[in-house]
């Protein structure tokens, strides 16, 4: 990657997300959304070739998906539609995971990001404020600054990548592993299990100490604010919708 | 497949999901958003890791990826429990709030102006719609039904 190209990438790309994050107004969107396209297009392309044009092709367009709907989830109005441009990122990202190998990961990101992470996610926006209209969703904080920084920390990580890949070795330590002994087996999800089930058992119940300290730190605090909602009851708050009265004329 | 290649874009695509995430971290000021922003950056972590452990041909980039999901879905469990409390006593979900925390018995040390709210775009109106006038006969009141269903 020529450096070049990589600070028109770089410029490009935070343009693109200063003109997409909400600034109180929507001129300038659409060229965002353009300027954002083509910085997508010059990063993809300035990787270097996978070697066949099937998996080329599968991981620009499993890539594309995964970054385009990544900028989308964090530059949208309505926080509704920033948690369903998340779910195509999940989407994309467990596609990757199976490119790369990694099924068991693959499937457990969509079965518990998709399937819990986002759907608790969903539920408390939808419990607080559905509609996007509050004025902190459409204005964001010092949106230049945060493109930047973000962006050219991508430019400094990518420098990094492309530096290390010209000092690697001509064979990387997976294949010569591979012509030693016996490639990992057929079924990749089996030896993931042997391998979490020895060599990291005690991380695994420690994992799972972990999530029964999370759901009861979970309901302690809901039982808490309960109780103090019964000992002292507050007025709604001036955000939240009232349930509409139901009319009924009596005849 | 070249693997050297291989390795480089999910180390790029990865990079490009973190920053990502801090942008959406930095700028949103949704609690939610930002939250969503943080998972993204684990999003991104973890194909690095699953990217660094094909490279070494060994498993343990997936076994980290699959300890940082348990963390990640334990953080998901506290993080919307106290967002959801948050906004039942504020009645929004504002970062800019935590500017004017403070004991009941303070001042609030920090208070500035930190985001001029005017020259907001319209917000789009609210849809209309249909009203329907209530129809058909009510019913009956049974007045011992009434004394333990308030509601009905």
């Amino acid at each position: 990657m020529t450096t070049w190209l990589l600070v028109g990438t770089v410029v490009l790309g935070a343009v693109a997300l200063w003109l997409l994050l909400p600034r109180g107004r929507k001129a300038g969107r659409r060229i965002g959304a353009v300027l954002g396209a083509v910085a997508l297009g010059m990063l993809l392309g300035s990787l270097p070739p996978l070697g066949g044009w099937f998996a080329q092709g599968l991981f620009w367009l499993l890539a594309a998906v995964t970054l385009g709907s990544a900028a989308c989830a964090v530059s949208f109005r309505n926080p509704v539609y920033c948690a369903v441009w998340f779910g195509l990122t999940l989407f994309g990202t467990a596609g990757l995971l199976f490119f790369q190998g990694a099924q068991f990961l693959g499937a457990a990101t969509i079965i518990i990001y998709a399937g819990a992470i986002l759907v608790t996610l969903l539920f408390v926006l939808m419990l607080a404020n559905p509609r996007g209209q509050a004025a902190y969703d459409r204005r964001a904080w010092e949106a230049p600054l945060a493109a930047t920084v973000g962006v050219v920390l991508l430019g400094l990580f990518s420098t990094g990548f492309f530096s290390t890949l010209k000092a690697m070795p001509e064979e990387t330590p997976a294949q010569a592993a591979a012509e030693k002994r016996q490639p990992p087996g057929k079924y990749p999800v089996s030896a993931l299990g042997a391998e979490l089930f020895s060599r990291h058992l005690v991380a695994v119940e420690v994992a799972g100490t972990l999530l029964l300290a999370a759901l009861a730190g979970a309901v302690a605090v809901v039982a808490q604010h309960a109780q103090r909602e019964q000992q002292e009851p507050r007025p709604a708050a001036p955000g939240q919708p009232t349930r509409p009265q139901r009319e009924l004329t009596v005849r | 497949m070249n693997e050297h290649a291989l390795w480089l874009g999910y180390q790029v695509v990865g990079a490009a999901l973190v920053a990502l995430g801090i942008v959406g971290f930095l700028a949103r000021r949704n609690l939610i958003v930002m939250f969503l922003a943080v998972e993204m950056m684990l999003q991104g972590v973890a194909l690095s890791l699953v990217g660094w452990g094909r490279y070494h041909g060994t498993l343990d980039g997936q076994v980290l990826v699959l300890f940082v999901l348990t963390v990640a879905a334990c953080e998901a469990a506290l993080a919307m429990a106290l967002a959801l409390m948050l906004f039942q006593r504020r009645g929004h979900l504002d970062t800019a709030a935590c500017f004017r925390l403070h004991e009941p018995g303070q001042e609030a040390q920090l208070v500035e102006e930190v985001s001029p709210e005017g020259e907001l775009e319209e917000p789009e109106p609210e849809p209309a719609w249909p009203h329907l006038p209530p129809a058909g006969v009510e019913p009956q009141r049974d007045p011992e039904q009434e004394a333990y269903r308030s509601h009905v």
